[in-house]
């Protein structure tokens, strides 16, 4: 029996990109070239999934999160390793040796204690102080000194002004610097601090906002 | 050890005094590292919640531990 339809196949159906779309992710760093692994340490993530935070709207989507690059953890990291090995330097000196041997134990072992409460209060602030852009706003998490809570958001419509820097031999070595956003929000200016890539930051910035001033003009809400 | 004495007192158990106190100090900070690990897992929620969570714990425990374990022997 001849076929009356015969149904074309997928990878057929599956519309080519122009070249201007392939130019924007490849800026935006969306192409499947290099399969980046995933990783929830990473500094850099886009399009992140499984992410949540208080105030997410259940249609709002995260574009990008960001962190401090991982070399700004260097310095504690350092002098992490190197309080760790005070404890055995000081054996060669015989510094506390007027003290009873269970005082030494104690100052011992709370040294290391202390160690391990640095480096993790460290590596809590650099965890959670992140920057999201979501296709709606961007939101600034900062917490200081596990002490502090501070939370600022912008929408995207507000940002009036989107600047970049970088400089220095490490920050241009790990491709790393500033990214500086002015609104007309209640707070006027946000500071991405050290996050990788500003570059593409920018310019997915710039392009989320031409995205929001399309949809204004076209009357849709999201 | 025990000989040494300031206004009366021997000085080791002042130093025990001391090194308690710091202890104690100690351990109430701990509770305000799980309180602060509560509080940005409710802010933020960006994957190995589990995993900080059990390690702001297992501080906590370990400072409460070490307390003890000090009152014993000092």
């Amino acid at each position: 029996m001849p076929d009356i339809f015969i149904s074309q196949k997928k990878e057929e159906i599956k519309k080519e990109e122009s070249p201007v779309q392939k130019e924007v992710k490849e800026m935006l760093g969306e192409t499947n070239t290099k399969k980046e692994k995933k990783s929830y340490i990473a500094s850099y993530l886009r399009r992140p999934k499984g992410i949540k935070f208080e105030t997410k709207d259940s249609q709002e989507k995260i574009e990008l999160l960001l962190r401090m690059h991982p070399i700004t953890n260097l310095k504690w990291i350092l002098i992490t390793v190197l309080m760790f090995f005070v404890p055995a330097l000081l054996k060669q000196f015989p510094i506390l040796d007027f003290l009873p041997k269970n005082y030494q134990l104690v100052i011992s072992v709370g040294w290391y204690l202390v160690i391990f409460s640095y480096a993790l209060e460290n590596f809590l602030t650099w965890y959670f102080n992140v920057y999201i852009i979501t296709d709606e706003r961007i939101i600034d998490v900062d917490f200081y000194n596990l002490i502090y809570k501070d939370v600022s958001e912008a929408e995207i419509e507000k940002i009036q002004d989107i600047s970049y820097r970088m400089g220095g031999v490490i920050r241009t070595l790990f491709n790393f610097g500033d990214v500086f956003i002015q609104t007309a929000a209640e707070k006027p200016n946000f500071e991405f601090l050290a996050v990788p890539r500003p570059d593409k930051v920018a310019k997915l910035l710039q392009e989320l906002k031409v995205q929001e001033k399309q949809e204004e003009l076209e009357g849709r809400v999201r | 050890m025990g000989e040494i004495s300031f206004i009366g007192i021997p000085v080791w158990e002042i130093a025990k005094f001391f090194v308690l106190f710091g202890l104690l100090i100690y351990v109430v900070f701990s509770f305000v590292i799980v309180r602060q690990v509560k509080l940005m897992i409710d802010t933020l929620q960006v994957g190995y919640e589990g995993l900080i969570r059990f390690f702001s714990y297992v501080h906590l425990l370990f400072s409460i531990s070490f307390f003890v374990f000090a009152i014993i022997i000092l």
